[in-house]
């Protein structure tokens, strides 16, 4: 073959190569580690029950803004209480303060890169500011108080957790997920990204993760200087199983965790209830989630757990001594679960700018419609 | 595509009045070129009678020594012509604001990631200066096109064919992002492997020495590359699971048919929308047919292009010019129509070639063939020593010699680098033409009244006054600190506008006043700064106060800063003020950066500089 002739088959097969190259199938990937569930979640507080959640429906990230609704202690009615002043894209994220107080947190977006923090003490009424200079991570659970010191904890974006000390001031780094998965308490679960933190009853920093190592459930405590491993001791059928702590949140007492075990078609979901600090857990039954994922997670009074699975599917587990009960098929576009006052729960349905409260009471086979809220949202406000 | 996408309208007033401005005046210089040489030229014939003899005998030994071959000349003026409807076609008035955004973004879109960041540096290099580089493609695509035509043979001529090719490059690498050849769904029928590729073998072959054209060996070679690629491709059209057998697929239309409808939507005259749709209507009834069709025809064609036989070839360079000029027609709908077309695409760069190649084959008048017996002046003058050539007598002989052809080639050479040396002027300055942020912006207003005192707190806790700024310069923006969009683009152009200002920089201040009556602590202007990268730049104050101050200086300064419901950030406008050092307001800007690429916000900051040396000077 002449030397114009060579040339212009490598050309072809170049061309031909680029060509047919797109052709070619994508290799199966490997089954995902669970994920915390979404931002949209609520929080029972003594004067109020608080909802986050995302509203716009749009497709562009700066055109879709996350609320908060209050209902105060007492009453029936959800309000909006969006803290004002900041743009909500990136993200809210609640704790319960002592008082009732409630303190939201900006999770950044765009150009923004740390975190502006609210607090209201009057259910919403009125919000003052409080600073985090860093990036809240992008987990329900990122933000933490322990009522009686005041202090606050918070897990960031870059894979730290820091403290405050009392009232929100003086933030201080407390451990990165690096420090952490090499300390001892570390070493027996390999933890992966930290994903949610708590304060114990007695006011120790808790920190929840998905261990690397089987059949582990990643819950520590800071006790002094040093890391404690507090994670449930899981049964031997969980020993090869990928274990994942979701959510971590201590209310009355009590601090309860939701567990994601195995992968895949085999996953589900367990709830873990502690009084001490995590030296003695109670487990739930297993949920199995029969491929379905978790979207969102809410914790209500007596400990009890709501959370929502793809395809409208939803359940409640009330205590320890209970066990996971299916509630009906949720209204389409339900973001979240809140309990309600007199028992049972709200499904919080959101469409574009529209919120629509739905209630169902214990052992209702329906959602009735409750409540609608029509949220001024200043599309293009943002960009 | 980062960087790419400027913000601004490409039919912006501002953009496109100074994009023509632009060219007018690199167009007058281009005819003073020209009229110079001209003028040198008619004035050196007239002082150099002997040399005007020399060239005559020449000329009588030269004419029918060595013409040019045919296929040569075809190639030449052809994509001569080519380049000047290029160069036409990049003095469209939306080019400089659109080619990276319309033309160089949507090419590259689906190429893999490397392609795109290769195409997104020359498409964010074209945004910083885009009226230097729109007039640069003008100017030296028009030049390339001058000099092929004008300069017949010899080095010079060659030289042309190697601009050519280095240009050619440059166009089809970040222009074409490479032809689209590392791209899924590359097709002939589209234009693979890109036109501007056919402009650089085209250049090739015109910079290849004298004697290579002697022989049909060089024309083979181009019919057998050519056989080559288009077996090739027709072995890609067949290839399934491209869609390109369907006319149809799930109720829509297929790849070719919905690539044409694509095209018949681009604004033209009406009766080419026509043909195109009624092609896309047939294709979607016919498509398996039309593609056996395509597949079986590029084969043949290839093939017979491979044997290098004449007898062969002839038809095949007929029905592959027909097919060339129906594929022009209804696929690639002009390839120049509507939109920002930069070339007339593919086809007619194919023809020629192919023509090219058969002419190659086709046997020259034995007079044209035989050797020179005499060389001309310039081929001697080639073959002599430098020093020979440099000599004034030499010189005088060359320059009373040249054709008017030679002195059109150089005058194209002043073309080219009258459109390049601008650009590279502009390449070498890091910031960006200011004509984006006034685009996005509009115009400044210029003002000259007492601005109003303030008395606020500084980042640092110190208070600071207007008063204690008298005698600098003082840039004043209003800004949120917990702005998710707008304010932090501001900063960076305040920061790298400081950075501008150099030496004067010490007599001007930053200053920003918060812009959010909830969020204005002190502690929200030091994250703000430390998010900013603010707390090195020594001139820069960020200050705030209670809500009463705050809202006096929003009051005084005609910010409103509204608190806005569900989860909204304040809306305040994006505005500057630049008071002198006797404290008199000069000029009020619009600082709302748009979408804030790089570009812009270094126009911005490029702006904001020279607001504040234009008061330094003016005080």
């Amino acid at each position: 073959m002449n030397r114009p002739a060579l040339l212009t088959s490598v050309l072809l097969a170049a061309m031909l190569a680029a060509g047919c190259g797109s052709a070619a199938g994508q290799a199966t990937a490997p089954p995902r580690p669970a994920t915390p569930p979404s931002l949209a979640t609520s929080l029972a507080t003594a004067t109020g029950t608080w909802a986050v959640a995302v509203m716009g429906g749009s497709a562009a990230s700066h055109n879709n803004f996350w609320q908060l609704f209050a209902r105060p202690a007492g009453t029936s009615t959800w309000r909006l209480a969006t803290p004002p002043g900041v743009a909500s894209n990136g993200g809210l994220v609640l704790t319960g303060l002592r008082g009732g107080s409630v303190l939201a947190g900006f999770r950044p977006s765009q150009d923004l890169a740390y975190s502006p923090l609210a607090i209201t003490k009057n259910n919403g009424r009125t919000w003052s500011p409080a600073l985090l200079d860093a990036g809240l991570a992008d987990v329900p659970g990122a933000l933490a108080a322990d009522p009686a010191s005041g202090r606050l904890l918070a897990l960031l974006t870059d894979g730290t957790a820091e403290m405050s000390g009392p009232g929100g001031t003086a933030w201080t780094r407390l451990t990165t997920r690096h420090a952490l998965a090499t300390s001892r308490a570390g070493t027996r679960c390999e933890p992966g990204s930290l994903n949610a933190a708590a304060f114990s009853p007695s006011g120790q920093p808790m920190l929840a993760a998905g261990c690397g190592r089987p059949g582990t459930a990643g819950i520590f405590s800071r006790t002094g200087r040093a890391w404690q491993f507090t994670g449930p001791a899981l049964p031997a059928a969980y020993a090869h199983q990928a274990i994942t702590v979701l959510r971590l949140a201590t209310t009355g007492g009590t601090t309860t965790a939701l567990l994601a075990a195995g992968t895949g078609s085999a996953a589900h979901l367990l709830a873990g209830w502690s009084s001490d600090s995590g030296a003695h857990w109670k487990l739930s039954p297993p949920l199995p989630l029969n491929g379905a994922t978790l979207t969102s997670a809410s914790s209500g009074p007596g400990s009890s757990l709501a959370i929502i699975l793809s395809h409208r599917q939803a359940a409640a587990i009330i205590s320890a001594a209970g066990s996971w009960r299916q509630l009906p098929v949720l209204p389409p576009g339900t973001a979240t679960l809140a309990p309600r006052p007199s028992g049972g729960w709200n499904a919080l349905a959101v469409h574009g700018t529209q919120l629509t409260i739905w209630q169902a009471a214990p052992g209702a086979q329906s959602w009735t419609r409750e409540q609608v809220i029509k949220v001024p949202v200043q599309f293009g406000s943002s960009s | 595509m980062p960087g790419m996408n400027s913000g601004i309208n490409v039919n912006d007033p501002t953009v496109v009045a100074a994009f023509k401005t632009a060219l007018v005046h690199q167009g007058i210089i281009a005819l003073l070129i020209f009229a110079l040489l001209g003028f040198a030229w008619i004035t050196v014939r007239a002082w150099l009678p002997a040399a005007r003899a020399a060239e005559g005998a020449k000329g009588s030994t030269s004419a029918a020594a060595a013409a040019e071959p045919a296929w040569r000349r075809l190639l030449r003026i052809g994509f001569g012509l080519i380049w000047i409807l290029d160069g036409i076609l990049q003095a469209q008035p939306k080019m400089a604001i659109g080619l990276p955004s319309q033309v160089i973004q949507p090419t590259a879109a689906s190429s893999p990631h490397w392609v795109q960041q290769v195409v997104n540096w020359a498409g964010t290099t074209w945004s910083y200066h885009p009226m230097q580089a729109g007039a640069s493609a003008v100017w030296i695509q028009v030049g390339i096109g001058i000099w092929l035509l004008a300069a017949s043979r010899g080095p010079l001529s060659r030289l042309a064919g190697l601009v050519s090719v280095g240009w050619g490059f440059v166009v089809w690498a970040f222009g074409e992002s490479f032809g689209g050849i590392f791209a899924p769904g590359l097709t002939w029928l589209f234009g693979a492997p890109g036109a501007v590729l056919i402009y650089m073998v085209a250049g090739g072959l015109i910079a290849l020495p004298e004697r290579a054209w002697r022989s049909p060996r060089l024309g083979r070679a181009v019919l057998a590359g050519l056989g080559l690629f288009l077996v090739g491709m027709a072995v890609l059209q067949a290839w399934p699971g491209r869609g390109f057998w369907q006319g149809t697929s799930h109720g829509q239309p297929g790849t070719l048919a919905g690539m044409t409808s694509a095209m018949a939507q681009t604004p033209q005259p009406g009766f080419l929308a026509g043909w195109v749709n009624a092609f896309t209507v047939f294709d979607e009834a016919h498509g398996f047919g039309i593609n056996l069709f395509v597949v079986v025809a590029l084969g043949l064609i290839g093939a017979a292009f491979l044997t290098g036989r004449r007898q062969v070839v002839r038809p095949a360079v007929i029905v592959f010019a027909v097919l060339c000029l129906a594929d022009w027609v209804l696929i690639e709908d002009f390839g120049f129509l509507g939109g920002l077309g930069t070339d007339p695409n593919s086809m007619l760069p194919f023809a020629l070639l192919a023509v090219g190649g058969y002419l190659a084959l086709t046997p020259e008048p034995a007079a044209a063939t035989e050797p020179a017996t005499t060389e001309p002046a310039t081929t001697v003058a080639a073959a002599a020593g430098w020093r020979e050539r440099v000599r004034p007598a030499a010189l005088r002989q060359s320059v009373g010699t040249a054709s008017i052809q030679t002195v059109a080639a150089v005058g194209a050479l002043g073309l080219i680098i009258l459109g390049a040396a601008p650009m590279a002027a502009a390449q070498a300055s890091p910031n960006a033409d200011p004509i984006l942020a006034e685009a996005i912006a509009g115009s400044t207003a210029p003002l000259n009244f007492a601005a109003k005192p303030f008395q606020l707190t500084d980042q640092h806790g110190r208070t600071v006054s207007l008063a204690s700024l008298h005698g600098k310069v003082v840039l004043l923006t209003f800004l949120d600190p917990v702005c998710t969009s707008d304010c932090p683009l501001i900063a960076q152009e305040f920061r790298a506008a400081g950075q501008l200002l150099g030496a004067s920089d010490r007599r001007v201040e930053l200053v920003a006043v918060v812009a959010n009556p909830v969020y204005h602590q002190v502690a929200y202007t030091q994250a703000f700064d430390r998010q900013e990268r603010l707390t090195q730049t020594p001139n820069w104050l960020y200050l705030t106060g209670s809500v009463p101050q705050l809202q006096q200086v929003w009051k005084d300064y005609g910010i409103a800063a509204q608190i806005l419901p569900a989860g909204s950030m304040i809306g305040h406008p994006d505005i500057a003020y630049v008071i002198d050092q006797a404290g008199k307001v000069r000029t009020e800007l619009n600082t709302d950066p748009g979408p804030g690429t790089t570009a812009t916000k270094s126009s911005f900051a490029v702006l904001l500089a020279g607001a504040a040396l234009n008061a330094l000077r003016s005080s």
